[in-house]
């Protein structure tokens, strides 16, 4: 059976595609799933940064394209994981350096050894994120609530609708307390705005700043919050129906007004 | 071998090995098939071990002479340097003919670097391949690459040693996405930040701190070294070894070289590193 | 197995060759998305505004426009950047005069076309012409370093280069950094500091940050939740007087203006803002 290829894109930058990447991957990995993860950010990348293993990058995705190097030696194996590996992206290249179908056919072949491949997009809707999506079968939005954010994935949503690429949402850095005074759009309201499928809606947490800088995913980590909610959003994935929970319960917040949910 | 060639700035005829008058007429020809093409030039004579008389060489002189050819200089073994003397020229040692001189030269020990063709052809790829086949063209050699490996004439006793590849200088920090790539070594003034990248055949030395991925002895040499002010690679290669650290390096207290010990990436002290041990051993 | 690679060439602005004085045209710019190039923008715009002198804000950021969000100007754009470069309007009827603040104007992306359909030399000629009205010219770089990068730096004679205290945030600085080139003079802006995570050393501090990136520091400006509600409701934070941002925000538009201004306002320990101060006093 051929892997799940998924991209995860937004359009606007930061709003957490990188360190979604990875912690999703990192669940799905520990569920037993094989996982590769690629960044496609070339001249910027990231993903190795986020998971702590830059200091073992020998060779890079566009060496593997360029035919300089065999995809088993470019994928770096990360050792908390079993079978989660990474491809990463060149530094001192350019988007260029690539094209879309070359792209689809490196995704292709990544998708004979993994179960799931996921994509990690630069910030933007030019040519790198046209190879990012080159390879993918389904996609997932990321944003944030605030209103540049949402702009930004409704121009995305498009595009990707124009190649009917199956896309679900991610809606990261929530912060309830600010959704209640009525300073922060909700989760319906975005979801009015962008009307697709929701696969997760994740609070805003110090904790992330920490783990990334680290280089730690977060379902590494026994005290972490934010992993029960990742781990719900991999399930989803899979196939599961699984409600989004409420955020106000004790041990969250801690306030009870309204009920906001999260998960 | 042709009575005429060209000659760095000018003509050489090539009179050594051959009759004399046959090599005359010959050259007669070879000038009156261009007529006017080589007036202005001027040429070495090589006589190589020949002796011609005074009368021959007046006849060439004339010869060269209607056709707009200076003969400015002779060249050829010791007793040629009396005769130029005598006619008035310049005298220039024997650069190519001559059978005692080729055996003797063929017993010599060569000088040359032993680069294999493909790190030759590298090195022109990065020199400049204009460089390369100047040099080729000095030695006799043609200037395109043949795939067989051909015998090279010996390197002439007036020519300078082979020139060992330069060593790139740069001034500046080098950002992340920077890479800088030599055949020679490399020495850096300022900081190499995360994400950039030094690739260097020989030697690396950088004059602060070093975060990026070095690599030395980059075509094979183990015995090429990283040194640095501040060591702290995101990650270290010398020829064919890789080596990243475990844990992240904080700031070493002092600088610090990494070399090849016991097939093994190994960090040192600056002021314990001793001398370089140039043995350019391939690692396979 | 190492090819020479192209440098990759970023324009370089032209040399004015007017006897008008012309304007300062700075584009703001990181690499990494998310870390506050437009909210800077916007603000800083605003800040110079107040000071009395004339701005023009320009959005580069085609198909992914924010910048009249964030001045709550979208429901007043008739005309965008596309239609100024390729002659459908005149400049004067693309620009938007700022809701609130006098002196302040905006060149609005296009959000239905492409990055790449952007001329880079009719966009230098533009910025020119921004510069012969306007005291000021800021131009909102879009996240990466493709096309969209290219165009918003050509035309510009200045850089600030705004980034976060992540690892992520400071490894695309710098490889910006490093394609900007000496000629842009660029300065730092750190934004997004939570001063109690970087006592709790969970958070890079401004000296990590600046130990990598090693350039003169505009600013450092807390995160606040203030951010993302000015940005909703299309207030730019500078208009406030009672926001620690906002303070950040005039001290960094006196010293563009080259007021001599001691360290903002951020402080959480007394230690922090000391580290903060000697950082600022000894560069300018």
């Amino acid at each position: 059976m051929k892997a799940r290829k998924i991209v995860l894109t937004s359009g606007k930058g930061g709003v957490g595609k990188t360190t979604a990447t990875v912690n999703i991957g990192a669940a799905l990995a520990k569920r037993g799933h094989r996982v590769i993860l690629v960044d496609t950010d070339i001249g910027l990348r990231n993903l190795d940064l986020v998971l702590g293993l830059e200091k073992r990058i020998v060779f890079d995705l566009v060496e593997v394209i360029e035919g300089r190097c065999q995809v088993r030696q470019a994928l770096i194996k990360d050792k908390r994981f079993e079978s989660l590996a990474i491809l990463p992206a060149a530094q001192t290249r350019n988007k260029d350096a690539i094209t879309e179908d070359q792209m689809a056919g490196l995704i292709d072949e990544l998708a004979t050894m993994a179960d799931y491949v996921l994509i990690d997009c630069p910030a933007g809707i030019e040519g790198g994120f046209r190879n990012a999506i080159a390879g993918a079968d389904e996609a997932i939005v990321v944003t944030t609530p605030e209103v540049s954010a949402i702009r930004d994935a409704d121009r995305v949503i498009g595009k990707l609708a124009e190649k009917n690429i199956p896309m679900r949402l991610i809606v990261n850095r929530i912060r309830p307390e600010m959704v209640r005074t009525g300073d922060m759009l909700s989760i319906d309201d975005v979801c009015e705005i962008l009307s697709i499928e929701l696969l997760g809606i994740i609070p805003d947490d110090e904790e992330i700043i920490d783990t990334t800088n680290r280089g730690e995913p977060l379902v590494l980590g026994e005290g972490y919050r934010l992993r029960s909610i990742y781990e719900k959003i991999v399930r989803r994935l899979e196939g599961d129906l699984i409600p989004f929970t409420n955020l106000d319960a004790p041990g969250f917040f801690g306030r009870l007004i309204g009920a906001l949910k999260a998960g | 071998m042709a009575v005429l060639r060209g000659k760095g700035l000018g003509l050489e005829i090539a009179l050594g090995e051959r009759d004399f008058e046959e090599a005359l007429a010959e050259l007669q020809g070879k000038l009156g098939e261009r007529p006017g093409f080589y007036s202005g030039a001027q040429a070495t004579a090589a006589l190589g071990r020949a002796s011609p008389s005074e009368d021959q060489l007046a006849r060439l002189r004339a010869l060269l002479g209607d056709h707009g050819v200076v003969l400015e200089a002779l060249s050829g073994e010791a007793h040629v340097g009396t005769l130029a003397v005598e006619q008035g020229l310049r005298y220039v040692a024997d650069l190519d003919g001559g059978e005692e001189l080729a055996r003797r030269r063929a017993l010599r020990p060569k000088r040359e670097l032993q680069l294999s063709d493909a790190a030759r052809s590298l090195a022109a790829d990065f020199a400049g391949a204009r460089t390369d086949i100047a040099v080729r063209r000095s030695r006799g050699e043609s200037s395109v690459r043949r795939m067989t490996p051909v015998p090279e004439p010996a390197a002439a006793p007036a020519e300078a040693e082979p020139v060992a590849p330069a060593t790139l200088y740069h001034v500046g920090t080098l950002r992340g996405g920077q890479a800088l790539h030599n055949v020679g070594n490399i020495v850096v003034i300022g900081d190499v930040n995360p994400g950039a990248e030094l690739i260097a055949g020989g030697d690396i030395a950088v004059f602060g701190s070093l975060r990026g991925v070095a690599h030395a002895g980059a075509q094979g040499d183990a015995g090429a070294r990283v040194y640095a002010v501040d060591l702290a690679p995101t990650q270290l290669r010398i020829a064919t070894l890789i080596a990243a650290d475990a844990g992240s390096r904080e700031g070493s207290k002092q600088p610090e070289a990494a070399c090849v010990q016991n097939d093994r990436i190994m960090i040192v002290p600056l002021d314990r590193v001793g001398a370089a041990k140039k043995t350019k051993e391939k690692v396979d | 197995m190492f090819p020479l690679r192209e440098p990759y060439d970023v324009a370089q602005p032209p040399v004015s060759a007017a006897p008008v004085k012309l304007g300062r045209a700075i584009v703001v710019t990181s690499g990494k998305g998310g870390v506050g190039k437009t909210t800077t923008t916007a603000n800083l715009g605003t800040a110079l505004a107040k000071r009395g002198v004339s701005v023009a804000l320009v959005d580069a950021d085609v198909g992914l426009r924010n910048l009249d969000i964030l001045l709550g100007l979208e429901s007043r754009i008739r005309y965008h950047l596309l239609d100024v470069l390729e002659e459908k309007v005149e400049l004067d009827d693309a620009l938007v005069r700022d809701k609130h603040t006098p002196n302040l104007y905006l060149l609005a992306a296009a959000q239905s076309r492409e990055k790449e359909e952007v001329d880079t030399e009719s966009m230098r000629d533009l910025i020119e012409e921004l510069r012969e009205r306007f005291e000021y010219v800021l131009i909102d770089c879009p996240a990466g370093i493709e096309m969209g990068f290219k165009n918003a730096v050509v035309g510009a004679q200045e850089a600030i280069v705004v980034c976060t205290p992540e690892v992520s945030a400071v490894r695309d600085v710098d490889r910006v950094v490093g394609l900007l080139g000496n000629a842009f003079a660029p300065k730092l802006i750190i934004n997004r500091v939570r001063p109690h995570l970087v006592h709790k050393g969970k958070m890079l501090s401004v000296e990590d940050v600046n130990s990598i990136l090693r350039l003169p520091l505009l600013g450092v400006i807390a995160d606040e939740p203030d951010v993302i509600v000015s940005t909703n409701k299309g207030e730019p934070l500078a208009l406030r007087s009672d926001s620690q941002a906002a303070a950040a925000y005039h001290a960094i538009a006196a010293r563009v203006a080259g007021e001599d201004v001691p360290a903002p306002m951020v402080e959480y320990k007394e230690t922090f803002m000391d580290k903060l101060g000697s950082l600022l006093g000894g560069r300018r």
